[in-house]
């Protein structure tokens, strides 16, 4: 494999960081009077979120396990049981039923802090079961990001249907209507954690909608459009996507994400899918308006008469940000490092670096010399 | 107490400066963040007050400036595009984009990437043990 050397490379590093910190800090500990086991539970806790963030190929322990089952696959599964318990305390088979994942993606009101953790807080070996599990699974692969987050909405449309709103970590966002197959994807670049940079915010409907829309479902909910104002709560879906195949790029101001969040997580949220959807007023195109899906394509006919498109278009070609590069992988490409020298000739910058961490496209990687060329 | 052994004990025992803190920059970093997190987790359950959970993070970055300078041993390459770039405090921010890391054993290719840079010169001093 190509990438054996930093495979090999990086858990071993971490793993040796970790024992050094935690055997340094015994000490600290016993002097503060804090006991031995709160200690490990540190250790525990800290090999467990790096085994989650799937950005180190796990830690011996893992390693362990996913070699011992691609054995037991070939041999017989008393030797697993045997080294189960013979590296580790008892541990389950990895092959867990859904339920576990399925309770990661439809858990209600889960906190940011113990996202996967909720489930089973003390339980170890439920732990090491997601963690194997999310490898497992497609649908938690994507899931399964550093931030771990999955807070769930249900939102009941103005026809009783009861949809599911799934916030991921990365921001994306699943919509499950139990009773029919429309799923709708959308992206939300999310406010990056390390670097503290917002990113403009950039929404993309990637899912078309399939075939017809029934006037029960075919609404399209973005987050950016989903006001509270005093007695109403409406969603405010697009015109976009619901007759024309091809995706529409969306993009919107920062402004309007933070609007959305909070009125997001306010309860219950009502969709209104009839109403009175007029295209004469022109002022607040993007306030509040209330589609059918009958009256979309009317909407989208007569926004092109009047030289504009309905929200999304006209913006999305204001914008010169370039985020829409990143897409599925949300993670922050980051490098910390310490420079050894940085030359720059015109617009030619020479870089050179040392003793640097990097998480590129969600995966680890170390070096201690790195040497680069960029212009600007 | 004998005088003699005051003696001999303060003869040997020089007056050592207070150590230098190593970079807290590596506290943003899977390793970092998963430490910190479970950290929090602690102090939220008060198992652990804020005050140890911050030596516990000095300590962390001791040790892995350490290991970074003394069990780390490869080389990387790496050829993009500068999107910004930033000097202040003596730390250097850049954004790069269409950026290919190049290590020998593969390739990376990544369409943005932020880097953030501290001095690196004088960390023989910084980093300590």
């Amino acid at each position: 494999m190509a990438n054996s050397a930093n495979t090999n490379t990086v858990p071993k590093l971490y793993r040796s960081v970790i024992e050094d910190v935690i055997n340094d800090v015994r000490d600290i500990f016993l002097d503060d009077g804090v006991d031995e086991q709160v200690l490990m539970e540190l250790k525990t806790l800290w090999e467990n979120k790096l085994m989650q963030s799937r950005a180190v190929d796990g830690f011996h322990s893992e390693e362990q396990q996913l070699l011992l089952q691609v054995q037991q696959q070939h041999q017989t599964q008393q030797q697993q049981h045997h080294h189960h318990h013979h590296h580790q305390q008892a541990q389950p088979q990895p092959t867990v039923p859904q339920q576990a994942q399925t309770q990661q993606v439809l858990i209600p009101a889960s906190q940011q802090a113990a996202a996967p953790q909720v489930i089973v807080p003390d339980s170890k070996l439920i732990q090491h079961m997601n963690a194997s599990n999310m490898s497992a699974a497609a649908t938690a692969a994507t899931l399964a990001l550093p931030a771990g987050v999955t807070p769930v909405q249900q939102i009941l449309t103005n026809s009783g249907q009861l949809l599911q709103v799934v916030r991921a970590a990365n921001g994306a966002q699943y919509i499950f209507q139990p009773q029919q197959s429309v799923v709708l994807q959308q992206q939300v670049i999310p406010q990056m954690q390390p670097g503290g940079v917002q990113a403009p915010v950039i929404q993309q409907v990637l899912a078309p909608l399939p075939g017809g829309i029934s006037p029960q479902t075919g609404v399209i909910i973005q987050p950016q459009q989903i006001l509270f104002t005093g007695n109403k709560t409406q969603v405010i879906p697009t015109t976009v996507a619901a007759p024309t195949p091809a995706p529409a790029q969306i993009t919107a101001t920062g402004q309007q994400q933070p609007q959305a969040q909070p009125a997001q997580q306010q309860a219950p949220l009502v969709l209104q899918v009839d109403g009175t959807g007029d295209t004469s007023s022109d002022e607040d195109e993007d306030e509040e308006e209330d589609y059918d899906d009958d009256e979309e394509e009317d909407k989208e006919k007569d926004g092109a008469e009047d030289g504009q498109v309905e929200e999304e278009p006209l913006n999305s070609e204001d914008d010169v940000s370039d985020e829409e590069g990143q897409e599925l992988f949300d993670t922050e490409n980051v490098v910390v490092c310490q420079y050894d020298k940085i030359h720059r000739s015109k617009n030619k910058w020479k870089f050179h670096l040392k003793d640097g961490i990097m998480n590129l496209n969600g995966r680890d990687y170390i070096f201690s010399k790195a040497i680069g060329d960029a212009e600007w | 107490m004998h005088k003699t052994d005051i003696n001999a004990r303060l003869n040997k025992k020089k007056f050592l400066p207070p150590k230098a803190m190593a970079y807290q920059l590596y506290r943003n970093t899977t390793l970092g963040n998963s430490l910190q997190e479970s950290l929090d987790e602690l102090i939220q359950s008060q198992q652990i007050t804020p005050q140890l959970a911050l030596q516990v993070l000095l300590q962390f970055d001791k040790a892995i400036n350490s290991a970074l300078a003394q069990r780390v041993r490869n080389r990387v390459n790496f050829r993009g595009s500068l999107n910004t770039y930033r000097f202040c405090d003596n730390v250097w921010t850049f954004v790069l984009n269409d950026v290919e890391f190049r290590e020998v054993t593969e390739l990376i290719k990544v369409d943005k990437v932020k880097i953030v840079a501290c001095d690196g010169k004088n960390t023989g001093s910084n980093t300590t043990e």
